[in-house]
């Protein structure tokens, strides 16, 4: 099957693909935007645009007044100037006549928010906030806890509770999780390798849809170029198809070395540019394993893509074909992210084994937990299955449509090509 | 033994016979000619040679064994829909193509470069293929048919699309092709090519071989009825003879055909006879194409035919 024929196809299709501008700059530029956009919503978040905030707060307690005025002078984003809070000790009723004269404050914006805190507060904790917009979950929730802390505070003063007793009820609940593996024990789970599996998963489904968009308007070009003809009086169609299959197949995955590599390189060595308590286990077996499964991956892709590029014409003729496709790689894509919330869902287990959609979710789950050995072994072979009945086919078609042009063929018409001899 | 042997070819694509039980030889050292209309079935033909179509039945046999990938490695072919591929530079593109048919190496490199330098195209070998004018392109492509030296040339439609140099230039190299001993198939629908420069020929129609053999012997077979003259006088009567099937005005000649060979003294006899003065009376003058009608009919009878969807 292999012979000099196909390496010499294969040798043009890499030099073909690896030795293109285009090739380069999205092999270096993905990470690259990854990094971006990573990057960009950590600082969006980080973002929270709430300096220059100024409150007043009026009290019918004195005691509270006081706490409110220590406890938010200890916190950094008062120290630093960010907000500034004024308090007052006033009655309901003065209030009403405070906010009625200083509306127009919050209106202008000389003041963020007027809040009143009245005496039934320690029965209800019942606040009211003043301003122009409500929505502003950032200053809800960084006050709120400091609020709360001196109600409990005041609550608890007079009634001879411990300082002890008083801390432990202010404690939340703190979920430690840990993953139990067969082979190595109990280990502290940190989120690490969810953020694996999903970029794990983004690659494969970017990649996967990149080389078949890229080996399809190859193998339309080579059909409109009519070079296949002459390609094919000494190289027979089958050769042609497994060398452009494997010649794009390798560059996929030395592209995804590429990418993978800097991730390696940083959990290998365990470089300290990842947050802090952020551990990411992962085997070398698994690192291999997903190359592997990427490359079987490729194979099967890749040789639909150029199974639909070698029945149509033009890309534009194709696009109908390839949408479905498409679903191939998206929906199992979607599946992956279903993960995130729950790992051991069964929609991505029952995924995981069936073909083409096994390619994508089995190695999101194996990043995940602990897949049953059967599980593993099951989806390998399915894969390898799916190559095997799918290509007899493909390279009918294949081998029949690279020599027909005219009007865009019907799929009654594909269908009876995998009867005709020729 | 025949260097190439087709026997019984037959393809169907849905409700077309493109080709019904085509037989012919190809001998040792000869320039062949597939001739017929377009549509005729010498594409698919062809292609059946070549190994990239399945035939129905019937079988190609190279030198007394079925034709397989070492005929394919000997083999030079340029499709009649030509093409390369475009971004590629003409160097690389030529070295592609003698490696998938197992030949690489300095050799054929230089091999490609004294090409290039015939074509005077030896500036061009980093240009890209695109960049380079359609003749230019054509120029390449038969660089590549040519340039792992094979011992089978197979030509579709070599002439069309070329200007009248360019096919100067091709003529000569499959002349020269020719004393080195190989065998060239070209398919062509103009007779005046295949006449000049085949020693055999096969014509078909329809996908059914109409006519095959030495050009010379067929011209021969076909001559003897044959007669073309020049004279002065009345051949009105020649209408009325018995042993003449068909007069033809070709302007500055007149075509006679009598229906047994070996009529033809006859016939001079009785124009002499009859005091008309024959200026030229040749009766081994018959062209491809009058021997093509003869076969094939006329040319508008068969206008509307169309074309094989799969060609």
């Amino acid at each position: 099957m292999f012979n000099f024929r196909v390496s010499a196809v294969l040798k043009r299709e890499l030099r073909e693909r690896i030795m293109t501008k285009s090739f380069i700059i999205s092999t270096l530029a993905l990470p690259l935007i990854m990094v971006l956009i990573f990057g960009f919503q950590y600082l969006m978040l980080s973002m929270e645009g709430d300096a220059g905030t100024k409150i007043f707060i009026a009290s019918e307690i004195d005691g509270v007044t006081e706490g409110l005025r220590e406890e938010f002078a200890q916190r950094s984003w008062v120290k630093n100037g960010d907000y500034t809070i004024t308090y007052q000790t006033m009655s309901g009723v003065d209030f009403e006549k405070y906010l009625e004269q200083h509306k127009s404050d919050v209106l202008s914006g000389k003041v963020t928010g007027i809040m009143f805190v009245p005496a039934a507060v320690l029965q209800d904790k019942k606040i009211s906030y003043y301003s122009k917009s409500t929505r502003n979950l950032n200053l809800e929730e960084k006050i709120s806890r400091v609020i709360n802390r001196v109600f409990i505070d005041n609550y608890f003063k007079d009634k001879n509770i411990s300082s002890q007793d008083i801390r432990y009820a202010r404690i939340n609940v703190n979920f430690n999780t840990f993953k139990i593996t067969k082979d190595e024990g109990i280990k502290k789970e940190s989120g690490g390798n969810l953020a694996l599996a999903y970029i794990f998963s983004f690659l494969l489904y970017i990649s996967l849809l990149m080389m078949g968009g890229m080996v399809m308007n190859s193998v339309i070009e080579e059909k409109t170029n009519r070079v296949c003809e002459v390609i094919l009086s000494s190289v027979s169609a089958r050769e042609l198809m497994t060398g452009k299959i494997l010649g794009s197949a390798l560059t996929g995955l030395l592209q995804m070395v590429v990418w993978l590599t800097p991730i390696l390189v940083v959990i290998g060595f365990k470089l300290p540019v990842l947050p802090v308590g952020l551990v990411i286990q992962i085997s070398t077996w698994q690192v291999l394993y997903f190359l592997l499964n990427f490359f079987i991956g490729l194979l099967t892709f890749v040789g639909l893509y150029a199974t639909v590029g070698a029945i149509f014409n033009t890309p534009q003729e194709a696009q109908g074909a390839v949408a479905p496709l498409m679903m191939l790689i998206v929906i199992p894509f979607l599946i992956t992210i279903s993960l995130i919330k729950n790992p051991t869902n069964t929609l991505a287990e029952v995924a995981s084994m069936i073909p083409f959609a096994s390619i994508i979710v089995m190695p999101a789950r194996m990043t995940l937990i602990d897949v049953p050995l059967w599980q593993f072994l099951l989806s390998f072979a399915i894969n390898v299955g799916t190559i095997l009945a799918l290509f007899p086919f493909a390279g009918k078609i294949y081998r029949i449509g690279i020599l027909r042009t005219g009007k865009k063929p019907q799929l009654k018409e594909v269908v009876k090509w995998l009867k005709m001899t020729h | 033994m025949h260097a190439l042997e087709v026997k019984n070819l037959s393809k169907r694509f849905g409700d077309v016979q493109a080709v019904d039980d085509a037989s012919f030889v190809v001998p040792e050292g000869s320039i062949f000619g597939l001739i017929g209309r377009n549509g005729a079935g010498k594409t698919t033909t062809i292609r059946m040679m070549m190994n990239i179509y399945l035939p129905d039945s019937g079988e190609v046999i190279l030198r007394g064994a079925k034709v397989g990938q070492d005929f394919r490695s000997s083999v030079g072919y340029l499709p009649e829909e030509r093409g390369l591929y475009k971004k590629m530079k003409i160097i690389d593109l030529l070295m592609f193509f003698a490696e998938i048919k197992g030949k690489k190496g300095d050799n054929v490199k230089k091999r490609a470069l004294d090409f290039l330098e015939k074509f005077s195209l030896t500036d061009r070998q980093n240009s890209k293929l695109e960049d380079l004018s359609k003749g230019n392109q054509q120029k390449v492509q038969f660089i590549a048919t040519i340039l792992h030296d094979p011992e089978f040339l197979v030509l579709d439609e070599p002439f069309t699309g070329l200007d009248p140099i360019n096919i100067d230039i091709l003529k000569d190299i499959i002349l020269q092709l020719k004393k080195a001993g190989k065998v060239i198939i070209f398919s062509t629908h103009l007779m005046d090519f295949a006449e000049k420069m085949c020693d055999h020929i096969a014509m078909i129609d329809n996908g059914k071989i109409i006519l095959s053999g030495s050009l010379k012997e067929l011209k021969g077979q076909h001559a003897r009825r044959n007669i073309s003259i020049k004279y002065e006088g009345d051949i009105s009567f020649l209408n009325d003879l018995p042993m003449v099937e068909k007069v033809t005005d070709f302007g500055n000649a007149t075509g006679v055909r009598v229906k047994e060979p070996g009529q033809s003294q006859e016939l001079l006899k009785l124009l002499v006879g009859k005091g008309v003065i024959v200026k030229s009376f040749n009766a081994n003058e018959i062209s491809l194409q009058e021997i093509f009608i003869e076969h094939a009919g006329s040319e508008e009878k068969e206008e509307k035919k169309s074309e094989v969807q799969y060609v």
